[in-house]
């Protein structure tokens, strides 16, 4: 099979801030290279990078999934809406068997099974852990309860429909769901292994964390009333972080590929899979204490490759930290030296280089010395479209 | 321990790795090694086998597998906290815990072909590579270094030593003597050994299995270091000879 991988590197500076904190409210830290460094995880940038796809209208709704334990009353609304004459009891409960068919546990929940004794109304089942389902995968189920809706048991004790049901949850699965992937744990069948790996991202130089002392006056206070109205501490760190994430462009393809139609073609999902991947892991931003801090900050310098061998972080450049001096530049431009340095030097060694397509997108001219790495892009927009332009390309002319 | 077998060895290293053994729900613990069930995994997953094709998996969980702790690293542990999708709220916390800035050997010894083909898996694999954690991915590429005719412990005891260079430097006054190697029993070997729930006998999301297997502990002396960045050794010499090696696998 032909491999085709997309990794992605950047360089990103964050004033004093705490994207990611401890269960001490201390920013996330790791030793590298023998010296301590600020570290945010990979779930807090993954969740970042999912709450951008829709934020920012980088997908359209029908494109991603829904994670939600209210499965149920979801299914239901869908049934009505393709069936108007199917409302509430009905609706729910062809909803209940058609999710239960595809292999998922529901129940009501107990608390609310006790409010109902008190006379309330009864209350939908619920799943018993979050579901992530694609929009698609509900439709499909609502079409498939409504298929069956005269006598929706008797329809799915056959083997053949209630393997459908399944089926429905398996294929036509949505970006976020093919990226990131699905974990049930009492329906493995159905699960989705991710095609992404994002790493905890690490400053690139030594960091210690900081305590901020604060004292808060109360407006109200009158000028017999001395102190303050509230002290207290926050933690936070300031670093130029190396981000990496890479992409298994084939395994992005298996998995969104499963469930289509003859006449749809593979490559459109695939391309607007593979943009938003490259857009939304360059762009977002972890909002941990954002409003504290107003750590909004891009990028300075990022590298995309595209490449038929295998993923390739570039970290071990960073092992030894960055002492910035001060002529200037400060950790970026040192970085970006370094990077400049270590990446053609990697990929000649292990014969990386020929199977390799590199663009870079970079700002100011501290980042000068990466700018032969690769393609320069104008712009985010222009470095998406180009590597979404090339994957597809790629896909239709396997190599 | 038949000198027809031959030997893969890997250099595990990156800024986390996290090698579970036993670890359930909300307590993700790591050994202070890397465990067979994962280096097994790893190449299952370059070589692009299935989670649930326990067939294709059984003849890479007969190897004999041992490691090398070159560089000890230092436990991290990492609080997670999850947010549900709807209502926000929180969801269970857990615990997570990773080995930072260690450096391992991890060696498989067995069947030659079978060891061919997944050197030259690792070069192209199927799956993304990590370090028993997905959030860690190996820094560099793992030099995959296959030795004919030898037995693990050989290799083991003669591959230099692959700590990093800014270790090795603070510990140029006082070196370790010896290096820790943990590694499955011969199959004729009386040594008295430790067990480890850790022989994996089926990934599938199902019904994910493991077993009993041996520890043997052995400490070796210190090789030669390596160069700077690579080590002494030319990692594609045996590398695809025969592209058609991967023909044949599962995807």
């Amino acid at each position: 099979m032909n491999r085709i991988f997309l990794d992605v590197h950047a360089l990103q500076t964050v004033p004093p801030s705490n994207l990611n904190r401890d269960d001490t409210g201390a920013p996330k830290t790791a030793v590298y290279g023998g010296v301590p460094r600020a570290r945010v995880s990979s779930q807090a940038w993954k969740r970042a990078m999912r709450t951008y796809f829709a934020d920012e209208h980088l997908l359209d709704p029908s494109e991603l999934g829904v994670r939600t334990k209210k499965i149920v009353e979801l299914l239901a609304d869908r049934i009505s809406g393709l069936d108007p004459a199917v409302q509430g009891e009905t609706a729910l409960r062809l909803a209940d068997e058609t999710i239960k068919a595809a292999g998922l546990k529901t129940e009501v929940p107990k608390r609310k099974a006790d409010q109902a004794k008190e006379g309330q109304a009864a209350p939908p089942p619920e799943a018993k852990y979050l579901v992530f389902l694609s929009a698609r995968q509900l439709d499909g189920l609502a079409r498939h309860a409504l298929a069956g809706a005269g006598d929706i048991t008797a329809f799915l004790k056959d083997k053949k429909n209630k393997d459908k049901a399944r089926e429905i949850a398996d294929s036509r699965h949505s970006v976020d769901i093919a990226l990131f992937g699905r974990m049930v744990a009492d329906a493995a069948d159905i699960n989705v292994d991710a095609a992404v790996q994002v790493a905890h991202a690490i400053s690139v130089h030594r960091t210690e964390t900081e305590s901020d002392y604060y004292t808060a006056v109360d407006d109200e206070n009158t000028a017999e009333e001395t102190g303050a109205g509230m002290i207290g501490t926050i933690d936070f760190n300031s670093a130029t972080l190396y981000r990496y994430a890479a992409l298994g462009v084939h395994h992005l393809a298996t998995t969104l590929g499963q469930g289509l139609r003859e006449d749809e073609p593979l490559t459109e999902p695939l391309r607007r899979a593979v943009e938003a991947f490259v857009h939304s892991f360059v762009a977002s931003l972890p909002t941990g204490k954002i409003n504290t801090f107003g750590h909004h900050t891009l990028p300075d310098a990022v590298i995309v490759k595209l490449r038929t061998t295998r993923p390739m972080s570039f970290v071990a450049a960073f092992e030894d930290p960055i002492r910035s001096d001060l002529s200037g530049g400060g950790h970026v431009r040192e970085a970006c030296d370094r990077l400049a340095a270590y990446v053609p030097d990697i990929e000649h060694k292990f014969a990386d280089e020929d199977t390799t397509h590199t663009w870079v997108l970079r700002v100011g001219p501290n980042t000068q010395k990466i700018a032969d790495l690769g393609s320069e892009a104008e712009s985010l927009r222009d470095l998406v479209s180009a590597i979404g332009h090339a994957v597809t390309e790629r896909l239709g002319n396997p190599a | 321990m038949s000198s027809s077998a031959s030997v893969l060895a890997l250099r595990l290293a990156g800024p986390l790795q996290s090698w579970g053994a036993s670890s359930r729900f909300t307590r993700r613990t790591t050994e202070t090694a890397p465990t067979k069930s994962g280096v097994i995994g790893l190449l299952a997953a370059a070589a692009g086998i299935d989670r649930e094709d326990d067939d294709s998996l059984a003849p890479l969980t007969h190897l004999r597998f041992g490691v090398r702790i070159d560089q000890p690293g230092t436990l991290l542990r990492d609080f997670h906290t999850a947010h549900h999708g709807v209502t926000g709220k929180s969801m269970p916390l857990s615990e997570r815990y990773y080995l930072a800035d260690a450096v391992f050997v991890a060696a498989v010894e067995g069947d030659p072909a079978l060891l061919s083909r997944l050197h030259t898996a690792l070069r192209n694999p199927v799956y993304l590579p990590f370090l028993g954690r997905r959030s860690c991915p190996p820094a560099a590429p793992l030099e995959p270094h296959l030795r004919e005719h030898t037995c693990l412990e050989d290799v083991l005891r003669d591959l230099p030593w692959q700590a990093s260079p800014w270790y090795r430097r603070r510990h140029r006054n006082h070196p370790p003597g010896r290096l820790t190697v943990l590694r499955e029993k011969g199959a004729d070997e009386k040594n008295p050994a430790d067990t480890l729930t850790d022989q994996p006998l089926s990934f599938s999301a199902a019904h994910r299995r493991h077993t009993l297997r041996t520890v043997v502990t052995d400490a070796v002396p210190v090789p030669a270091a390596a160069g700077e960045h690579i080590p002494d050794h030319d990692p594609f010499t045996a590398l695809i000879d025969d592209p058609e090696l991967l023909d044949g696998e599962t995807v």
